[in-house]
């Protein structure tokens, strides 16, 4: 094994480019691990000390946790898909085949987006329903309740418009139906339903559209509310518990 | 060299830490807990995190390399299969058009449950229970009699609507009688004998306004505001259930009625949407 002298380990950590990447030493001490926690940009939006009870796993099964967890996983496996998908009537389906059986892990690769998005639908109501009989959305929590909501209608979206992407019969023929339940909007469904799909029936522009807003649309959109929703969390008081 | 300008720390205390902000003692959960009732986040949270992720990133590789997602052929507008579903999560709707007029189903009854559930922090405006799940032990029998009370409804509803509509007898015989065919009928299955068509054709002959008005519009809109308010009423009744209750009482129908639609729009439709029971659903027409 090798063994580095603890005046090297002690140089190391020193010296100025370490210092000038961390800013604190290793998180053994109250202090240091607060530092490692507020000079991080990935863990600054937690707070340097929860309570006890938030710590629970039975009080909030992870679920909002994990519906993040999958929305990155999907993000990851996506960009992957990305590389060789093309969202349009003669090649998307062929590129859905030989992701299945030309490009190396494109099977797995598919498979793990698709489950992980049936899998955040899942969470995310798991989530509603754990933060609806905790009480959590009672004051000051009110308006982080709307915006949970919201990301779940965007949740719902965002999975809806990638099942037309395979243009298989089981993606046209959902996304018909799906399609055909917002054009019965009264007034001006006829409109919204052309607006949606950038034609009289589920076609080529419909294709483009739903891509567009699966890969770039929705994702910011969702990423953005997202950000207040986690903010909103720390600046009312962090996880509920009782009073 | 310029002079250094400010209060400079003692020797030896160089490392001392900056106040960066006050935070005003306003918000409500923090008031009176004592400092003991806290975990550093790193690294008590974070551990859990990291074992939460990790599990599911090798749960998610696992799937993922047992099951294929779905691929069926190339998409061919010309032709329909039979029955022709929306994805899972969406079936609760599409279900919902089977029994009510397309514009109500589709967009003016989701509109709405989207619209109350974003509103029920502004109804129940207490802050009493915050924390527990379910609020009390008249809660927790709430939301049994709650789910007990919208499964029971809801059997009612789908099958008398199978039955009127198409005079299937199948959900309510379970399916025994599937594989009987009736004189005189095309498809196999018990069937109503006073409305061979289904009630919806006597309907479009005999009611003001055909079919689409009082079967399509009334009668789903009636049925939609009648039985919460029976629910709310009830648990009041029972309970003398307060404002969070009776909200756990409605939001616990809404929960139940979106899940049990599901499962039915998902397990228990078959060609033309018809019911069946789960165990019996025909496959689909290629």
């Amino acid at each position: 094994m090798l063994d580095i002298p603890a005046n090297v380990w002690q140089r190391v950590v020193k010296s100025s480019l370490w210092r000038s990447i961390f800013r604190h030493g290793y998180p053994d001490s109250r202090k240091n691990q607060s530092l490692a926690v507020f000079t991080n940009v990935f863990l600054h939006l937690h707070p340097v000390k929860v309570r006890r009870h938030a710590l629970a796993i039975p009080y909030t099964w992870c679920m909002g946790g994990l519906s993040f967890f999958l929305f990155l996983a999907l993000t990851l496996t996506g960009v992957l898909l990305m590389f060789y998908y093309r969202p349009t009537e003669n090649f998307a389906y062929q590129d859905i085949k030989d992701l299945e059986t030309v490009v190396v892990f494109g099977q797995i690769l598919r498979n793990m987006h698709r489950w992980a998005a049936h899998g955040m639908v899942i969470t995310v109501f798991l989530h509603m329903i754990r933060v609806f009989y905790t009480g959590s959305y009672k004051p000051p929590r009110e308006f982080n309740w709307v915006i949970g909501t919201l990301l779940w209608v965007i949740t719902l979206i965002l999975s809806f418009t990638g099942y037309l992407l395979p243009w298989d019969q089981l993606a046209l023929w959902a996304v018909t139906v799906g399609t055909n339940m917002v054009g019965a909007t009264p007034m001006i469904g006829g409109e919204i339903l052309y607006l949606l799909r950038g034609s009289l029936e589920v076609s080529g522009n419909t294709l483009l559209r739903f891509y567009v807003l699966h890969v770039v649309g929705l994702p910011l959109i969702a990423g953005f509310v997202m950000a207040i929703h986690f903010w909103r969390i720390r600046k009312d008081g962090g996880i509920s518990g009782p009073l | 060299m310029a002079p250094i300008r400010g209060p400079q720390p003692l020797p030896g205390q160089e490392r001392r830490l900056r106040l960066l902000a006050f935070v005003k003692q306003d918000s409500v959960v923090r008031v009176d807990k004592r400092i003991e009732d806290t975990a550093m986040v790193w690294p008590h949270l974070l551990v859990i995190e990291f074992i939460a992720a990790m599990l599911f990133t090798g749960g998610l590789f696992v799937i993922g390399a047992l099951v294929n997602a779905p691929l069926q052929d190339v998409s061919n507008p010309d032709h329909t299969p039979n029955p022709s579903k929306a994805p899972w999560y969406f079936l609760n709707l599409q279900e919902l058009l089977l029994h009510m007029n397309p514009a109500l189903a589709g967009v003016i009854v989701p509109t709405i449950a989207i619209v109350a559930l974003m509103a029920i922090p502004y109804v129940d405006t207490s802050r009493m229970g915050v924390g527990t799940y379910f609020h009390s032990r008249k809660g927790r029998q709430i939301v049994v009699f709650s789910i007990v009370f919208t499964i029971a409804i809801l059997y009612l509803l789908v099958t008398a609507d199978a039955l009127m509509k198409a005079s299937q007898l199948a959900p309510i015989t379970f399916g025994v009688f599937s594989g009987v065919h009736l004189p005189g009928t095309t498809k196999p299955g018990l069937y109503l004998p006073f409305f061979p068509q289904g009630y919806a054709a006597w309907a479009d002959l005999h009611l003001p306004g055909g079919k689409s008005f009082i079967p399509d519009m009334i009668i789903p809109t009636g049925v939609m505001l009648f039985f919460p308010v029976v629910l709310v009423l009830l648990v009041k009744r029972i309970w003398h259930a307060d404002r969070r209750e009776w909200m756990i009482a409605l939001f616990t129908g809404f929960i139940t009625t979106y899940l049990l639609l599901t499962f039915v729009g998902t397990a228990m439709r078959g060609q033309g949407m018809d019911l069946f029971v789960p165990w019996n659903v025909p496959p689909p027409l290629p």
